[in-house]
């Protein structure tokens, strides 16, 4: 009976320890994440639905781009309902939230926040456990059930990969062209104001329905359409920050521009 | 070669041949399934990107929660002074070692990359309640490794081959309090994880809510002892390897009853709690299970069938004293569990949520398992199922002659019954 004494002492003893250590790296971490939040950019896309026209050039470019199967959609453009006989729409890239479900659930932290806000994944640590597709609210993620082989379809027509092609058996996201942005800020160029610092989706946009920029400088496209128009964010009562904003139907004026079917 | 083939001959026809041999085809099967999964990829099974997980999940968690006899009997035993049923948790805790090791075989399977399985220990996000689980069922499964060593200490041939080592192994039971205390720790926490893993995705209302973590938490005690109590018995009834104590099992199996009607006070609450109001996702997620696609495994699977008839099969005294009647009671405890989390998986995956803006609409997705998770699967069922009846067999496994102080093998006459 000595023993047993001794044993749930020792319980009581280890438990403590093992919650207060537990607690104490919570602690540090939280503080670590909210410092390192912010980065001197913080990267927004602004989607304007009255100028959408469905035309999905955005996916195609993204497509080549990014050089993802035809199999899956980083950027998927889904019919919104018709508004006046008008059939409008929603293009739907990563929503690169603020607080993301992926990134929060990912056992290996193969996806991750980088400063600028871009929810980023690394496809060489995931070791594909799905768990992230099951927490996103917004069906960004696919999973890649085979290996991609064979011709893009839409190289060359709609750019070349600037991306390599991701293995079989991880999923995989929009990344709001990193790959752009990095190199055009290395280059001197203003993401969402030089196409060639900008993601592939607004650079391709016809109609001038996509913008992209930075919410950190007041002056640019994104902050000031967010300071004029209304908008709103996708399931925006889950609190999960999206960095993509959307201008509803019927507030910015059409713009009229003609466009070639791709 | 020769004494082989001639023990062969003769044992094949015997019913313990035919059983090897059984479940011999079953693991074959699953070897050329799960190879044929890690030569062509995921893109054999049924899962798609709207219900990423699912019959290998289920084996998951089903396995974990029905090893959770492990920790719970281990921390009566040794923690609460409950020593006369060392021998049944003994049994748990070999039952235990099987169960995590059948997650692993279904986890490796059901991961995009295998070859990166290393990588889960390796990279941690300490926020990640899979993460918080994967490092529980590693350190649990050492735990559980060395609270089986004096198990594998009985083993003859290794007694006679290297008897000091079996020395060791068999002084390892000194330490079962302490290794109690860990696997209590250990065992609660990614017991009620494993719940909360669904409990924190805040996309599919279904599964948003604390109670996720308690109600895996009792599923598994109650379904982890059920079948260690089922296991001991049909053993004993098998083999005359297998050697019990019936009076404990009844006493463990009234024990399971009343834990059962905490149980089904759970369920009852987190039931009703959800019909009060309509949310939009969870109501419709809700609506399968009552009467949707899911509805007889609800109704009939968790709840009659998994948990009121055996509660009162387990609480009435006649019946619970019937042999016959117990191990149904306790089969279904266990059948209840696999349902209940089958239902859990799949029902969040099925309701999705639009994302579109306005009213939330739901749409439906559909899952059945195809040909070659339903092979692997079976066949890891079967390598559970195989490593019992050999421990059976060869190490002691069900044997409650074996006291926990002395450890002394208890001498009876044939015909007589048992006294501890």
């Amino acid at each position: 009976m000595d023993n047993q004494t001794v044993s749930r002492r020792d319980f009581i003893k280890l438990t403590a320890v093992g919650v207060a250590v537990a607690a104490g790296t919570r602690a540090i971490q939280q503080v670590e994440a909210s410092e390192g939040a912010k980065g001197e950019h913080q990267w927004a896309m602004v989607i304007d639905q009255s100028n959408c026209i469905g035309c999905e050039h955005c996916t195609f470019a993204c497509r080549a781009r990014n050089d993802v199967s035809p199999d899956i959609e980083w950027n998927k453009v889904l019919e919104a309902g018709e508004v006046g006989g008008k059939m409008t729409y929603l293009p739907r890239p990563c929503m690169h939230c603020e607080h993301a479900p992926c990134v929060e659930v990912c056992p290996v932290g193969a996806s991750y926040y980088r400063d600028d806000g871009i929810v980023m994944m690394d496809y060489d640590k995931c070791i594909g456990c799905r768990y992230c597709q099951i927490a996103c609210p917004y069906e960004a993620r696919t999973f890649n059930w085979e290996k991609f082989e064979g011709d893009n379809p839409a190289v060359p027509e709609w750019g070349m990969p600037e991306v390599e092609r991701r293995p079989r058996g991880v999923p995989e996201k929009c990344s709001f062209c990193y790959q752009r942005i990095d190199r055009g800020l290395s280059l001197g160029l203003t993401p969402g104001v030089d196409d060639a610092a900008t993601p592939a989706c607004c650079a391709a946009c016809p109609t001038g329905a996509r913008v992209f920029g930075d919410l950190n400088d007041p002056n640019s496209q994104v902050s000031q359409l967010l300071k004029k128009y209304p908008s709103y964010r996708l399931r925006e009562h889950l609190g999960t920050g999206c960095r993509v904003y959307y201008i509803p139907v019927g507030v910015v004026p059409v713009r009229d521009v003609t466009t070639t079917e791709g | 070669m020769k004494t082989i083939i001639k023990t062969i001959r003769e044992n094949a026809l015997t019913p313990w041949g035919l059983w090897l041999g059984f479940l011999g085809l079953l693991l074959l099967g699953a070897l050329l399934g799960g190879l044929t999964v890690f030569w062509k990829g995921l893109s054999i099974t049924n899962l798609t990107d709207r219900v990423p997980w699912g019959l290998w999940i289920t084996l998951d968690l089903s396995a974990i929660a029905l090893s959770a006899g492990a920790f719970s009997l281990c921390a009566g035993v040794y923690l609460f002074g409950l020593k006369r049923y060392a021998p049944i948790a003994r049994t748990a805790t070999f039952v235990g070692l099987i169960g995590y090791t059948m997650a692993m075989l279904a986890l490796v399977l059901d991961i995009g990359r295998p070859d990166r399985f290393w990588k889960a220990l390796v990279y941690w996000n300490t926020h990640s309640l899979l993460w918080e689980v994967t490092m529980c069922i590693m350190l649990y499964l050492t735990v559980l490794v060395l609270e089986t060593m004096p198990i594998f200490a009985t083993f003859e041939w290794l007694k006679k081959r290297f008897p000091k080592l079996t020395e060791k192994m068999e002084h390892v039971h000194h330490y079962a309090p302490f290794l109690a205390i860990l696997g209590l720790g250990l065992s609660s926490l990614h017991q009620s994880s494993l719940g909360a893993v669904y409990g924190v995705i805040k996309a599919r209302p279904i599964w948003y809510k604390p109670e996720m973590a308690v109600l895996f938490m009792f599923s598994a005690i109650v379904g982890g002892i059920a079948l260690t109590l089922l296991a001991s018995m049909l053993s004993a009834r098998l083999t005359p390897k297998a050697k019990i104590n019936d009076g404990l099992i009844e006493r463990v199996a009234q024990f399971l009853g009343y834990l059962m009607i905490g149980y089904l006070y759970f369920r009852f609450w987190d039931w009703l709690a959800q019909t009060y109001t309509y949310e939009p996702g969870r109501t419709e997620a809700f609506e399968l299970l009552t009467k949707g696609t899911l509805s007889f495994n609800f109704w009939f699977g968790e709840m009659i069938i998994g948990a009121l008839l055996p509660t009162f099969i387990l609480l009435y005294r006649p019946a619970r004293l019937s042999p016959f009647w117990r191990m149904l009671g306790l089969a279904m405890v266990v059948g209840g569990v696999v349902a209940f989390r089958f239902d859990t998986n799949i029902v969040g995956l099925l309701a999705v949520i639009s994302y579109l803006p306005g009213e939330a609409l739901v749409s439906y997705a559909s899952y059945t398992p195809s040909l070659v998770e339903w092979v692997t699967g079976l066949g890891i069922i079967a390598y559970g199922l195989l490593a019992f009846s050999l421990g059976v067999k060869y190490l002691r496994v069900v044997d409650h002659r074996i006291t926990s102080e002395a450890r002394e093998t208890v001498t009876v006459k044939s015909g007589e019954a048992v006294q501890i």
